[in-house]
């Protein structure tokens, strides 16, 4: 365990991450970078981004909670460090949509109504469930919940997020592929050291099994919540990117669907599945059994 | 080094709250280490070779870092647990960066023990631990478990970080070329935290008099602990006390400047 936990020292944390990909950036993209006239040029477009990026925040300030919660509840002086840098990575990601918040046009002092204003219900409910297991100071399930499930989902939805923004909005894109690689590390320490704690606590599988369900289940209903409501923006946004000849070219492919081309339908189900399939997988490699929510969204 | 965004501006003409939350952020803080931190990994120049030290010195010198690691350790579960009581964004934000700055302390001055020959450095802290300093980590981590902000951050940014300011300062001047580069570096970072408590308690502050009432009960009541560490690292430093600073000047200073004096 301890030349595994070495690999999450702050130094190393600060050679990958702000002397490595964050380097040269500015809020996670090349200086000079804005948001596209598409976006900015068309108040529903406008509007639907604000709403989206809100999203990010809600998840990302979960996250922050979560794992300056989780420092004083771990067990070694390694795990302290590595949530440490989480902690940071995690602030860091809310203060950069944060920023797009406001480069999309939201003053700043109206940041904070905004967020809680549009926040999906089931986004908040999903961050509920993790916070009581933080707030417990249990270290286990606060791991499981953040660095399996709210991470892993993080990762999957940045994902997308980037497939289709890359040819269209850089900037965005650039910010999401920061924050894909520090969750990629965040998910790596959730996997490698909760795997042992499990092992030696086979007691506590049943009620972290029934905290991801529950987290599983509000996911879903986001997810529902926020595709069902995007189908207008969508269209027009894909309208105003064919008309200026944005999507000729363009690779917007992702796990084997043409997201310039998908409904509204197929990508809230290939997300899903993405994450899902994502979250078997990694629960399989900690000792736990992946469970469904009770009432599919 | 990378930019700043409106790097050309001062920070300090800027409108108080546009202020707070320039320096009060990832980039600001990374442009502020980066200097220090680039071309030394650990916190020290890696071409350093080890000064020659006796047995008695060693001894000496491990006891004092595992006392600055309680010390550390006490910081970051503080900075840490205070980040959710943080009362807008750009705290939240500063506090995430002082958690870090926490963790790379403990993780240099535990590298430090190992490189002195410890080879379970986190075993040896709880051996050598300083009861004063464990009894203020304790009540520290009271005021951050019961919510209490003004309090906490008085205690962590203001006493803890004054205490270690002093110390690591004093420290530098005798100590070994590896340690003093750890302890330069680890100095800058407090300076920051110090500034951060003071100006966010004076501001505060300004505004309630009864707050200020309630933090001189607090002080009045940690006085005793963060006094007794501070005799208790000089006393393993080896010091003679007609030869130790003045107990605590600094943190002396911070109390008065925010009006804190009994």
């Amino acid at each position: 365990m301890a030349d595994f936990l070495s690999q999450y020292s702050i130094q190393r944390w600060l050679e990958m991450c702000p002397q490595g990909y964050l380097e040269d950036t500015v809020y996670g993209h090349e200086e000079g970078l804005a948001e596209p006239d598409d976006i900015m040029g068309d108040e529903d477009l406008r509007v639907a981004s604000i709403a989206l990026t809100v999203q990010l925040i809600a998840g990302e300030r979960c996250a922050l909670a979560a794992s300056s919660g989780l420092v004083n509840a771990a067990p070694d002086d390694a795990s302290k460090t590595f949530l440490a840098t989480q902690t940071l990575d995690e602030a860091r990601h809310v203060e950069i949509f944060t920023k797009r918040l406001v480069d999309l046009g939201v003053r700043k002092e109206d940041v904070n109504s905004t967020v809680d204003e549009l926040a999906n219900p089931n986004l908040v409910k999903f961050a509920e469930v993790l916070l009581e297991k933080v707030a417990d100071g249990d270290f286990i399930a606060g791991v499981v919940g953040q660095n399996i499930v709210l991470e892993g989902m993080a990762f999957s939805v940045f994902e997308l997020l980037e497939a289709t923004s890359k040819d269209l909005n850089p900037k965005f894109a650039q910010t999401l592929s920061g924050t894909i690689a520090d969750e990629r590390r965040h998910v790596g320490f959730g996997e490698n050291r909760i795997g042992s704690l499990i092992r030696e606590h086979p007691e506590r599988r049943e009620d972290i099994e029934r905290m991801q369900s529950e987290m599983t289940y509000h996911m879903l209903a986001t997810f529902a919540d926020v595709f069902s409501a995007s189908g207008d923006s969508m269209d027009r946004g894909r309208q105003l990117a064919a008309d200026h000849g944005e999507l000729d070219g363009a690779d917007m492919k992702w796990h084997g669907t043409d997201l310039a081309t998908a409904s509204t339908e197929d990508m809230e189900a290939v997300l899903a599945n993405t994450v899902l399939g994502e979250f078997k997988t990694r629960l399989g490699r900690i000792g736990l059994e992946y469970r469904s929510p009770k009432v599919p969204a | 080094m990378r930019p700043r965004p409106d790097r050309d501006a001062e920070p300090h003409l800027l409108a108080e709250e546009d202020f707070l939350r320039e320096v009060h952020s990832f980039d600001f803080w990374f442009e502020a280490v980066s200097g220090y931190l680039e071309e030394q990994p650990f916190g020290h120049d890696p071409d350093l070779v080890e000064t020659p030290m006796d047995d008695v010195a060693r001894d000496s010198l491990i006891t004092t870092l595992c006392n600055y690691c309680v010390g550390e350790t006490a910081a970051l579960e503080a900075s840490s647990g205070l980040v959710r009581l943080a009362p807008n964004h750009h705290s939240r934000v500063f506090l995430a960066t002082q958690v870090v700055d926490e963790a790379r302390h403990l993780e240099v001055f535990m590298r430090r023990l190992e490189d002195l020959g410890v080879e379970d450095p986190e075993a040896e802290i709880d051996r050598r631990a300083n009861q004063g300093l464990e009894d203020f980590r304790s009540r520290l981590l009271e005021l951050v478990d019961r919510g209490d902000w003004d309090a906490a951050v008085f205690a962590q940014n203001v006493l803890l970080e004054s205490m270690e300011d002093t110390v690591f300062r004093f420290h530098e001047q005798s100590a070994d070329e590896i340690t003093r580069q750890v302890l330069v570096g680890v100095v800058a970072d407090e300076r920051r935290h110090l500034g951060f408590g003071e100006n966010d308690l004076g501001r505060r502050l300004a505004h309630d008099p009864s707050g200020r009432r309630r933090l001189a009960e607090v002080r009045a009541e940690l006085d005793p602990l963060v006094l007794g560490s501070f005799e208790g690292v000089y006393r393993d430093l080896g010091i003679a006390r007609q030869d130790q600073p003045e107990l605590g000047r600094h943190y002396l200073d911070a109390v008065e400047r925010l009006g804190l004096t009994a």
